[in-house]
């Protein structure tokens, strides 16, 4: 999850978030070398003494900045674009399960076997336990079983909301009216948070999601539970 | 043109490379737009014989761009026929 003074990402949760992690460590040390050069340049205008220095009609330097600024941008959209067209694909998911947007909570429903519904609200910051995270928990976490792919069915019953979770690498736009779908792998068991992202009133901010990723037959005796319980 | 083109690279080569990019970029989305008007399921150019073309697709068809995981030959239909 979250922390303060956070500089970086969140440690990713999913193979794809890995994937996400190592292309934005690429593209940032690109873009780290560029400014330093430039800090050098800009120095090295500023501090000289010379000022009739050669400013006019040179080939060979407009070669070299055109290519190679094209090469850097070739660098960087060949992984973007792996990358893009990787978390478009959905490869055969064990468990689909739908995410509803509501004001102010989501819905989830596990409808491949059984019939399994439940409302996700945040747990107010007076109601919280020790130890557990202001703004962030919800009272009925999202169950899945790690190691698992599993397809998200986003969609909203009222406004536009957003169903995202940055240690999964996912994010998507709940739209009433249209459904959009989303896959994941949780790499391993443990807890992930989100928060709705997309501006839907009042509450917008005290909407999270929480994803529980835990073994397989955790996940079936959880599920067989939950139904019973109904 | 051309011979007026020829002219000014001849005098100034820096030009070389920004024509190649520049044309290189132009042709890529000239390519990319045929793709799309030709290969697109979503659009229709014969009424006649083929309507909706979005609803004869093969499940096997490579519909993406490039596919990095995905072995498309090994999916199956999995909706209803029309």
């Amino acid at each position: 999850m979250a922390f303060p003074s956070q500089l970086g990402f969140q440690d990713a949760a999913s193979p794809v978030m890995e994937e996400l992690l190592t292309f934005h460590d690429h593209a940032l040390m690109i873009v780290f070398m560029i400014s330093a050069l430039i800090g050098y340049f800009i120095i090295a205008m500023v501090t000289a003494n010379l000022s009739d220095m050669y400013i006019l009609d040179s080939q060979e330097i407009e070669i070299i900045w055109t290519v190679l600024p094209a090469v850097v941008l070739i660098l960087i959209a060949l992984p973007s674009l792996r990358i893009l067209y990787l978390m478009d694909e959905v490869n055969d998911p064990h468990l689909t399960i739908k995410a509803m947007g509501h004001q102010w909570y989501w819905s989830y429903e596990y409808t491949d076997y059984e019939n399994l519904e439940f409302d996700s609200y945040m747990i107010p910051t007076q109601d919280l336990a020790p130890g557990q995270f202001r703004l962030l928990e919800a009272d009925h976490r999202l169950i899945v079983p790690a190691e698992s792919p599993i397809r998200v069915l986003v969609s909203a019953e009222d406004v536009l909301h957003s169903w995202a979770v940055p240690a999964l690498g996912v994010k998507m736009d709940a739209v009433p009216g249209r459904l959009n779908q989303t896959a994941f792998i949780a790499s391993r068991p443990g807890v992930v948070y989100g928060q709705c992202s997309e501006i839907c009133g009042a509450n917008h901010s005290f909407m999270p999601i929480v994803v529980e990723a835990v073994p397989l037959q955790q996940f079936e005796d959880w599920s067989a539970l939950m139904i019973q319980d109904a | 043109m051309i011979g007026t083109m020829r002219k000014q690279l001849r005098s100034h080569p820096a030009l070389i490379p920004l024509l190649f990019f520049i044309g290189g970029g132009a042709a890529m989305s000239m390519t990319y737009l045929a793709r799309l008007a030709l290969r697109n399921p979503d659009v229709s150019w014969d009424r006649k014989n083929n309507p909706e073309p979005w609803n004869n697709m093969d499940p096997t068809h490579q519909y993406k761009f490039y596919a990095i995981d995905m072995d498309y030959s090994k999916l199956k239909k999995q909706g209803p026929d029309f």
